[in-house]
């Protein structure tokens, strides 16, 4: 294990150091007094465990591909931004855009999420355990989104095949988006996936609402000016 | 881009280090803004005595300017106290001033010259360049007060000099400061507006029309959390504003999220910035931070 003491120095020297520490073959890296420095921990493709004991800033764990990332506080914008694969495990609350356009792995946050949460996420998990901003999943090609409390406004707007799954009341739906009921095996891998990673929830899968898009909007022919019209 | 930062105490008699407290956070934002750095303290009152400073020019030989502004004052009457620092007159004020009057007077000595601020607790300080020049210069870190507003900023759209600067203060409403990080993309319908009314813009800096708005929309009669209310209405673009008066500190985050704001409240103060590593760099302990939410507005009050 290794420990690496942040104090004064830049998030460039910290990360150098990061990478150092792998490289000599340390799997558990913890990290102290973090700061809320931002770009902490991006683009590490080993399957290590990291953990920031403190806040985070902006796109810390961007880009990963294995490892799995623990932040004891909050964390700024961006945060695992483009991951591919791994854990982000958040105990606080994240800032705008997070997990946006991740590829694959698990993002949770355990407190609130802000605006943009899972923006264009292309495949992965993200689960909160407060509510989320505004336009959480915009644009989403692929993956899941969890949501035990709140949903902002604009929620799911002009989503491809995200599916996103809301424990609480949604403020507003986005363009294109609506609601079902989750069928069992939904609800099941919901009741399974919050065991595992939010077992503080106490949500059960069949209460939440299934979110995705009503396919109007990206799947129409230009001819078909009424549906489209009606998609907007 | 730009840094905004503010900072509140819950309690005690105004002696709590409110400046090394705001200057520390805008040290840690100083990267967002490197053209300029300001801030906006409440101090303890002044026997019901106005604290009025008056910006002497951008260069030139201030200190003739100051004499001109003291000699002056004396047939003004009704003031006191009268100093200077930096670029800055600084003098007392009875608590029965016509200030409109007063600002008036002051600003036709010269034409550099400008009403900086006016409040019983209020002082704002504020010029070119980074939050260690403004240390530098006016020992920002020695002054104590019960809350402040600090801001940092990289010029987007408007001039570089002392005016443009921010904090802004409401000419002609005391104790009213405001911090912007953002765009009024409706400023320029605004200001038309209000220049109809007769209203006076002292620059071209969007920000401006904030400090504005809440003090037309106060002095209207609203309190600040419907004023702040109203503004998300009225104001179109992207921002993020703290707000102060004598005993509020408040803010308002625009309809689309599109700038940062993260604050934290614990049982002894409140601390409100652009990122969270200000409010770390100066605050040390165990809390939480968090991002507001979209449309978000709170006002604290002592």
């Amino acid at each position: 294990m290794a420990e690496i003491i942040c104090g004064a120095r830049p998030a460039r020297e910290i990360n150098a150091e990061i990478r150092r520490a792998i490289a000599a073959g340390d799997r558990e890296i913890i990290v102290q007094d973090p700061g809320a420095r931002h770009n902490l921990g991006v683009a590490i493709l080993e399957p290590v465990r990291i953990r920031f004991v403190g806040s985070v800033g902006y796109y810390c764990a961007g880009l990963i591909d294995g490892p799995r990332v623990e932040i004891d506080q909050s964390a700024g914008w961006g945060l695992a931004e483009s991951m591919m694969s791994g854990e982000v495990i958040v105990r606080g609350s994240a800032g705008n855009g997070a997990a946006a356009a991740i590829r694959g792995g698990t993002v949770v946050i355990h407190g609130d999420a802000a605006a943009r949460l899972g923006v264009s996420m292309k495949g992965g998990t993200v689960l909160v355990a407060g509510r989320c901003g505004y336009m959480a999943g915009f644009m989403g090609q692929k993956g899941r989104l969890v949501v035990c409390g709140d949903a902002g406004d604009a929620f799911a707007d002009s989503m491809y095949e995200t599916v996103c799954y809301v424990g609480g009341r949604i403020e507003g739906l986005g363009t294109d988006a609506v609601i079902e009921r989750p069928s069992a095996d939904e609800a099941a891998w919901l009741d399974s996936t919050l065991a595992q990673y939010l077992p503080g929830a106490r949500r059960r899968g069949e209460d939440f609402q299934k979110v995705l898009a009503g396919r109007k909007l990206w799947n129409f022919d230009k001819r078909e000016w009424k549906v489209w019209q009606e998609a907007l | 881009m730009c840094g905004i930062v503010g900072f509140f105490v819950k309690d005690g008699d105004g002696q709590a280090e409110t400046g090394r407290t705001i200057l520390d956070m805008l040290r840690a934002l100083g990267c967002r803004g490197p053209d300029s750095a300001g801030v906006a303290l409440f101090g303890a009152p002044n026997d019901g005595r106005f604290v009025v400073r008056v910006k002497l020019g951008d260069g030139g030989d201030l200190k003739s300017r100051a004499w001109q502004v003291s000699a002056q004052l004396e047939s003004f009457g009704g003031t006191s106290h009268f100093s200077t620092i930096g670029a800055y007159a600084r003098f007392l004020a009875d608590g029965q001033t016509d200030l409109r009057r007063l600002t008036e007077f002051v600003e036709s000595l010269d034409r550099d010259f400008e009403v900086v601020s006016i409040g019983h607790c209020l002082e704002i300080v504020k010029q070119t360049g980074s939050p260690e020049n403004l240390e530098n210069t006016y020992c920002i870190s020695q002054l104590k007060g019960t809350h402040g507003l600090g801001h940092t900023r990289l010029s987007t759209e408007s001039r570089v000099d002392l005016s443009h600067s921010q904090p802004f203060w409401s000419h002609g409403f005391p104790d009213l400061a405001i911090v912007h990080n953002g765009h009024i993309t409706n400023y320029h319908q605004l200001r038309r507006r209000y220049e109809q009314r007769g209203v006076r813009f002292y620059t071209e800096n969007d920000s401006e029309v904030v400090a504005i708005y809440l003090a037309q929309q106060l002095c209207a009669g609203s309190s600040l959390q419907e004023a702040l209310e109203r503004m998300l209405r009225d104001l179109d673009g992207s921002y993020s504003c703290l707000v102060a008066t004598e005993r509020q500190l408040g803010f308002v985050k625009d309809p689309f999220a599109l700038k940062p704001l993260v604050m934290t409240e614990t049982a002894d103060f409140v601390a409100v910035a652009t990122e969270e590593i200000a409010i770390r760099a100066a605050l040390p302990g165990v809390y939480s931070v968090r991002e507001a939410q979209v449309r978000e507005v709170r006002v604290w009050q002592r």
